[in-house]
């Protein structure tokens, strides 16, 4: 099974983790609703269209966690989108495997979703100008997460990934990102991120 | 690159007035807090008076943060020959061989410190601090519960302890360090809201109930703690579509999640949401819940 981000969702994400360095964070991942399979029979590439973060700081907290999967599950039914993955940063820079809560999430996507990955992210490898992707894809094959390290071949236009992401860094645009915690303390924030939507675009 | 005071069009009473809000409320910003400090450090030294030691201080720990040794040796140095053989310049010292990773350095300094002076509580945290960040959790909450059966009022310890806890996923010791914190800050809605967080987290349905009734006193506290209106609808929905409840709790649960969802549309309208959020809202109050299943 293949995974694929748009450069959109893989900025997202890196403005993320760069937006909170010294906190652990995680989101959702979103694909497009599938009508018909491939003809060969092979399952299609889950391609990840967007990215919605979530939390920053205390990951293992239930409530707004389920508040976060509920609004974010309608949003997604209004978009002809589904939730169909998560990524999390941790908190330290040599941590890069998923921890309790991470396979907790996963699996709870995953039963709406049967292709859902558990995306994390390597933060020793972060550097400003994207050098190569530092993500870690696991799924999930005979009750277990398993590794897969990601090539450039994880992003569908990988060179525009790159060089958009780093400039996005360069310029500082995670200032602006909006997390669900940033809209839970202000419900003005909206979590969609049409700002650096645009931004991304722009630049594309 | 144009300095702070040109972009933002601030003087330099403006930057040292930021300073002391982003220290006194404890923000972690250190990418603006180098910038902003780093220009009145150069520019207005000489304007700054005696808060110039605690500037040093505060951009010092701030340039650690974005590995900017070089600014961070220049600020120590500064602090080191104002006040030579200070205790609390010394544990900036440390904090420097953290960020360089020489933990075994480290520890000999904050040893040094505790030798001369056993009650430095500053010295005593980064230890604990060192073990947290080699992801030494479990002697780091051993250290920390040692440390406040000595300073049991010490509020940030009762704190760190409690998001170590839940980082373990150990919620009843989590709770239990929230609750301390409960009884020595009874008008702190933050505190009320994530013991709710917590006892919610580990599920059934008294800590349900529970964590409704602290959900509901965070309200009291603040009535625009959204977390805590969120957190009252979610347990209040729960406990309704709870097989094991009586009719009668039922029927009152089912009427504190209605209020708490119309108390919720009417923060969306209020706060001039785009349509999309606002709608997902309703629709999600009205489809009832993802699932009952908690995360613990």
């Amino acid at each position: 099974m293949t995974v694929k981000l748009t450069t959109q969702a893989y900025c997202k994400m890196l403005l993320h983790a760069a937006k909170y360095p010294h906190c652990a964070v995680n989101g959702l991942l979103v694909a497009e609703k599938q009508k018909e399979r491939r003809r060969d029979g092979q399952p299609a590439p889950v391609l990840y269209v967007d990215c919605v973060p979530l939390f920053h700081g205390t990951l293992a907290l239930a409530p707004m966690l389920e508040v976060a999967l509920n609004l974010i599950d309608t949003w997604c039914k209004e978009n002809r989108y589904v939730i169909a993955g998560y990524y999390q940063a941790n908190e330290r820079i040599k941590d890069f495997r998923p921890n309790q809560v991470a396979e907790k999430v996963a699996a709870r996507i995953s039963e709406n979703f049967s292709e859902a990955a558990l995306i994390v992210v390597d933060n020793s490898r972060f550097t400003l100008d994207c050098y190569e992707p530092i993500l870690t894809i696991f799924e999930h094959h005979e009750n277990k997460w398993k590794c897969r390290d990601a090539d450039v071949d994880c992003c569908e236009d990988w060179a525009e990934a790159r060089k958009i992401t780093s400039a996005l860094l360069e310029s500082r645009s995670y200032e602006n990102l909006i997390d669900f915690d940033n809209h839970l303390d202000d419900l003005r924030n909206d979590w969609t991120n049409p700002e650096i939507n645009k931004s991304v675009l722009h630049l594309c | 690159m144009a300095s702070v005071s040109e972009l933002y069009d601030v003087t330099w009473e403006e930057m040292r007035d930021k300073l002391r809000k982003w220290r006194d409320e404890n923000y972690r910003n250190s990418e603006q807090i180098v910038d902003v400090g780093e220009e009145l450090l150069n520019e207005h030294a000489s304007k700054l008076g005696d808060d110039i030691w605690i500037i040093y201080e505060q951009v010092m720990i701030a340039a650690l943060d974005c590995s900017r040794d070089d600014l961070a040796v220049s600020c120590l140095q500064e602090l080191k020959r104002q006040f030579p053989g200070s205790h609390r310049v010394k544990r900036l010292a440390g904090m420097r061989l953290e960020a360089l990773e020489r933990y075994e350095d480290a520890t000999k300094l904050y040893d040094s410190i505790l030798q001369d002076d056993p009650t430095n509580t500053a010295a005593r945290k980064r230890k604990m601090a060192m073990l947290k960040a080699q992801g030494k959790s479990p002697e780091a909450i051993r250290d920390l519960n040692e440390y406040l059966e000595q300073f049991v009022g010490d509020q940030e310890a009762w704190h760190e302890l409690s998001e170590l806890y839940i980082n373990e996923h150990d919620y009843a010791k989590a709770a239990f360090c929230l609750e301390e914190l409960m009884m020595t800050n009874p008008h702190n809605h933050l505190y009320c809201e994530q013991y709710a967080e917590v006892k919610y987290t580990q599920g059934g349905l008294d800590n349900l109930e529970l964590s409704r009734k602290y959900f509901a006193q965070a309200l009291k506290l603040n009535n625009r703690n959204m977390r805590a209106l969120f957190g009252f609808y979610m347990s209040a929905s729960h406990i309704a579509a709870s097989p094991k409840v009586s009719a009668k709790v039922k029927k009152d649960n089912v009427r504190y999640a209605a209020w708490a969802a119309s108390q919720i549309n009417r923060a969306y309208q209020k706060s001039v949401m785009s349509q999309p959020l606002m709608s997902s809202f309703e629709e999600m109050a009205s489809r009832g819940l993802f699932g009952p299943k908690n995360m613990c």
